[in-house]
């Protein structure tokens, strides 16, 4: 009796081991579409956080920007030539000249064409 | 008057002249492999990477933000952030450099070889670096690519003992980009 109590005790420590483990080692990724945003900008003023050195707390961070649609290519927009926002499928609904209201995840500044760069994005709504 | 609007003209034109000759793309694709066989695959895919080609002298300048690099595996994506590229510290890849004897009216549909030398500056470390680059016309844009090899060692990135037998010595990287006008 003794025997078998212990034994499934061991049993059970195990099995919560294995799993908490597993559960550690594959966690899931990020939910960008489901965070809160810890800040709501425009695309100009992200821009010029950025150009100011004043936003690497920003980076990989959730934001929402709004701005206007002045590139689409593929999976990605660009809004108001500053920021460029990569979503997870082609980007469908919108097009060059609309306003969009967007959250992403910041990746950080990219010098060679002077914006910033969000990847998961999601659109919040179009007008 | 008249003069104004040759002026005008002029400076016009030589804006539009000037734009002709960069190719850019803000998506580029990078992705690397440093796979052991039989353990979990250590691989990774970043497509929004930043390049711009001159084609008049076949300058060519190339940015990754390195936060942009997504794993299949949550935590293996978490570690290569923070304990071996360490990106809060080094967001940015960089390769700059110039393609050799590059001439532009030879681009065709037909994918030709060029060797490409500059630097690379990765894990803030820089290095010189030299590769073979496949570049062919595709409708308007210009599709460039490449694959080497890379070691960590190299760009001070330490991989610990334990884990040293599950990621490969050599990281076999690919690019590619469509640069267009």
């Amino acid at each position: 009796m003794k025997k078998k109590i212990v034994f499934l005790i061991v049993m059970l420590v195990l099995v919560v081991g294995a799993y908490t483990g597993y559960k550690y080692l594959y966690k899931d990724h990020r939910n960008i579409t489901k965070e809160v945003a810890v800040v709501e900008t425009s695309a100009a003023q992200l821009q010029e956080q950025f150009q100011n050195n004043a936003a690497e707390v920003l980076v990989n961070k959730t934001l929402t920007v709004t701005g206007m649609v002045t590139q689409i290519e593929g999976k990605s927009i660009t809004i108001d030539d500053k920021v460029h926002c990569s979503f997870k499928s082609e980007v469908q609904g919108i097009e060059v000249g609309d306003e969009v209201h967007l959250k992403g995840r910041c990746i950080g500044y990219d010098d060679l064409f002077e914006i910033v760069k969000l990847d998961q994005s999601t659109l919040i709504n179009t007008e | 008057m008249k003069l104004t609007f040759f002026m005008a003209i002029c400076l016009l034109a030589s804006t539009i002249g000037s734009a002709q000759h960069k190719y850019g793309s803000k998506t580029g694709t990078i992705n690397f492999e440093a796979s052991v066989p039989s353990f979990e695959e250590v691989k990774a895919v970043n497509e929004n990477v930043s390049a711009i080609l001159n084609t008049d002298n076949g300058e060519f300048a190339s940015l990754a933000l390195v936060k942009g690099f997504r794993f299949k595996v949550a935590l293996m994506e978490e570690h290569f952030n923070e304990n071996y590229i360490e990106s809060s510290q080094f967001p940015k890849a960089i390769f700059k450099g110039k393609l050799q004897d590059f001439d532009f009216s030879e681009v065709s549909e037909n994918a030709s070889e060029y060797i490409l030398k500059g630097t690379i500056t990765i894990h803030g470390v820089t290095e010189p670096f030299e590769t073979s680059v496949q570049i062919k016309k595709v409708n308007d844009a210009i599709e460039l690519q490449t694959a080497f090899e890379l070691k960590p060692e190299t760009f001070n990135i330490k991989i610990p003992k334990i884990v040293s037998n599950k990621i490969a010595n050599e990281v076999f990287v690919k690019a590619i980009y469509s640069l267009s006008n």
